[in-house]
């Protein structure tokens, strides 16, 4: 066995090989049915089947032939990109709109070092005005805007 | 002639004045889309899907159609004037375009542009307007395994469009379905694979799913790399072609509406495809080869011709068979299901004012993209110099908002974020999502086919191949398999391919 030739069709079909048995486990308690008529369980488990044959394949794939080079990954800009739609997430329902859209900036904003102080606090608080004025009091929508305000 | 009864119909209801608001804004918000770099009308309308809840079904439509031909004219303008493609199906229009920009012909390079994009346009719903008819008649006589058969074929002839691997892509498909299984089965009401998830009862979100797979995924490619774009400095004078120009433009714009118009109705098809098609065909008709990449006329007419068109026409298969044909159409289909309305060949019967109004749409549009865009093309210039590292926090923030509001649903935001980097995954390991989100839209209506088409034949899979029109859909999508497989063909569209990037 000498080297992976290509790393990326490998991951791919890693990836899938471990969803569709995730897929599988899932669909364990669902009923397949016949084929006559099928069960909620079916459908799922025939897909789940398809995949793990694709991702056994797309692995083989990976270690036959040659294909483009891998790319390296940036941590930084993942962490902080995923980072603030989970800080938006965690604080809309209960700190309101305002904290929530200027952090979700602010922690937007780590994702690149080069990117100065002042300028993500003042993307920050215009964006919470603007979000404020557009969607809750233009549009209406529910949303809390301050830790103490209603939803409705 | 009923076509045309209808089609005046449908300008009732487009030329209602909240509907030609919404036309307007449509564009003008896609062109801003589409002249930025680093946002594709892809994750813009993905973006903006949300907005479009609360207007009424028609309405949000046509403000939708209205981004999306609205982008891939703004992809024109940055592409003539920066060298950038703003997207996809602008990337030969750099070829000529920007070659006449640096000629000082920014000016007649825009205005040939915008004409193509009107006279594509124009033709291209008439088009629409006297092919859906048809069509969907007889999409209502399909059975249940003929629907099948179909969706297979739309499938895997999204395959053949797709970039690299064929097994990749298949698995994007099969992943795509399985994620469209989640939530309460329709026929039995059990729940599946919902996780004890109050929030995925209804199944996953498309919203969420559409917008982390092609938007935050993007965002996050685009932030790695550090790159800042520098405008060209061209004063635009003299908009109007000259007379020559008029001249050779004519001809290759007729020629690109026409390659788009047939492109954009195959499964799989849409604008990209038109437009390269479009300038090669030009390239080899010419009788002066070599003035193409030197700021010809017709490199810019006939693409530009052909991207709008295809764009327009790839409505067909949406509105007629329920078919999305690309990821765009998965888009405008997870629209119309969000507004209670299932695509498919009911739509024009049962809901005219949306297919004729949307229809009626087109044509108004195209004409207010010339009229608005050209003298505003200088406000266009300008936010090319807002830096991407201010400007991309904000659409962080509206994908949030936007995504939070549909459902109110935390969950929601959460699963935006976990498919967001399975976006940047997949792009990462040269996979592309689009066929994923097609599969998805598709998902839930193949299997519930599928078990009708069982049922019915009580169990024997025979039925997909006795039925003569299950069979030759079915031998149609085989033929698809086979011809990316084969090496030749493999070898020229990898070629096709390489070009496009």
């Amino acid at each position: 066995m000498s080297r992976i030739r290509n790393l990326n069709d490998v991951m791919v079909g890693v990836l899938l090989i471990a969803l569709s048995i995730f897929a599988l486990i899932l669909a364990r308690p669902l009923n397949p049915g016949t084929v006559d008529a099928m069960g909620p369980g079916f459908f799922p488990r025939l897909l789940a089947a398809i995949e793990m044959v694709l991702g056994i394949a797309i692995v083989a794939q990976g270690l036959l032939t040659e294909g483009e080079p891998f790319e390296a990954w940036y941590p930084r800009q993942i962490l902080f990109v995923l980072g603030s739609i989970a800080f938006f997430a965690l604080t809309i329902d209960r700190f309101g709109a305002v904290i929530a859209v200027a952090g979700t900036v602010l922690v937007s904003c780590l994702a690149r070092r080069q990117t100065r102080f002042i300028e993500a606090v003042l993307v920050a608080a215009g964006m919470a005005v603007f979000v404020v004025l557009v969607f809750r009091v233009g549009l209406g929508l529910p949303m809390r805007v301050w830790p103490w305000g209603h939803i409705y | 002639m009923d076509s045309f009864v209808s089609l005046y119909h449908g300008f009732t209801i487009a030329l209602l004045p909240a509907n030609i608001l919404y036309c307007l804004s449509g564009t003008l918000v896609g062109t801003l889309i589409g002249v930025l770099p680093g946002i594709g009308p892809l994750s813009a309308i993905a973006i903006l899907l949300p907005i479009t809840f609360y207007l009424e079904p028609a309405s949000a439509l046509i403000m939708l159609a209205g981004i999306y031909y609205g982008a891939q004219y703004g992809g024109s303008t940055s592409a003539i004037l920066l060298n950038l493609p703003g997207e996809n199906s602008s990337v030969v229009t750099c070829l000529d375009g920007h070659q006449m920009a640096r000629q000082g012909r920014a000016g007649p390079a825009l205005a040939v542009a915008a004409l193509a994009s009107l006279c594509a346009g124009v033709v291209a719903t008439l088009v629409i307007a006297l092919f859906a008819p048809p069509i969907s008649k007889l999409a209502l006589m399909f059975g249940p395994a003929e629907y099948f058969s179909l969706m297979v074929l739309g499938l895997i002839a999204a395959i053949v469009l797709a970039h690299g691997s064929v097994l990749k892509a298949l698995g994007m498909i099969i992943l795509g379905l399985l994620l469209g299984c989640v939530g309460t089965d329709v026929e039995s009401g059990s729940l599946r694979m919902a996780l004890g998830f109050p929030g995925l009862f209804d199944g996953i979100g498309f919203v969420p799913l559409a917008m982390g797979l092609f938007g935050v995924g993007e965002i996050i490619r685009n932030i790695e790399s550090d790159h800042h774009q520098t405008v060209m400095q061209t004063r635009i004078r003299d908009l109007w072609p000259s007379r020559e120009d008029f001249r050779r433009f004519w001809p290759a714009a007729g020629r690109g509406t026409l390659v788009g118009c047939i492109l954009g109705i195959l499964p799989g098809g849409g604008a990209t495809l038109g437009s390269f098609a479009a300038y090669t065909i030009e390239k080899k008709i010419s009788r002066t080869p070599e003035r193409f990449g030197k700021g010809a006329v017709e490199g810019v007419a006939a693409p530009e011709a052909a991207n709008n068109a295809g764009a327009q026409t790839s409505f067909i298969p949406l509105l007629t068979l329920g078919i999305p044909s690309n990821a765009m159409m998965a888009l405008m289909a997870g629209a119309l299901l969000i507004h209670g309305i299932q695509p498919g060949p009911r739509v024009i019967t049962s809901n005219p004012d949306i297919f004729w109004g949307l229809i009626a749409s087109m044509l108004l549009g195209n004409a207010l993209l010339v009229v608005i865009n050209l003298p505003l093309v200088g406000i266009w210039v300008q936010l090319l110099r807002v830096p991407y590292h201010l400007f991309y926090p904000m659409i962080l923030v509206f994908c949030c908002i936007g995504v939070y509001t549909v459902n109110s649903s935390v969950l929601d935001v959460m699963l935006l974020m976990v498919f967001g980097f399975l976006g940047y995954m997949l792009s990462k390991w040269r996979c592309e999502p689009a066929p994923l989100l097609l599969a998805f839209v598709l998902g839930p209506l193949m299997e519930e086919n599928l078990r009708r088409a069982m049922q019915v034949s009580y169990g024997d899979p025979a039925i997909f191949v006795t039925r003569p029109i299950s069979a030759g859909l079915l031998v149609a999508a085989l033929g698809c398999l086979i011809l990316v497989l084969l090496p030749a063909f493999r070898r020229t569209r990898e070629v096709a391919f390489q070009e496009e990037s």
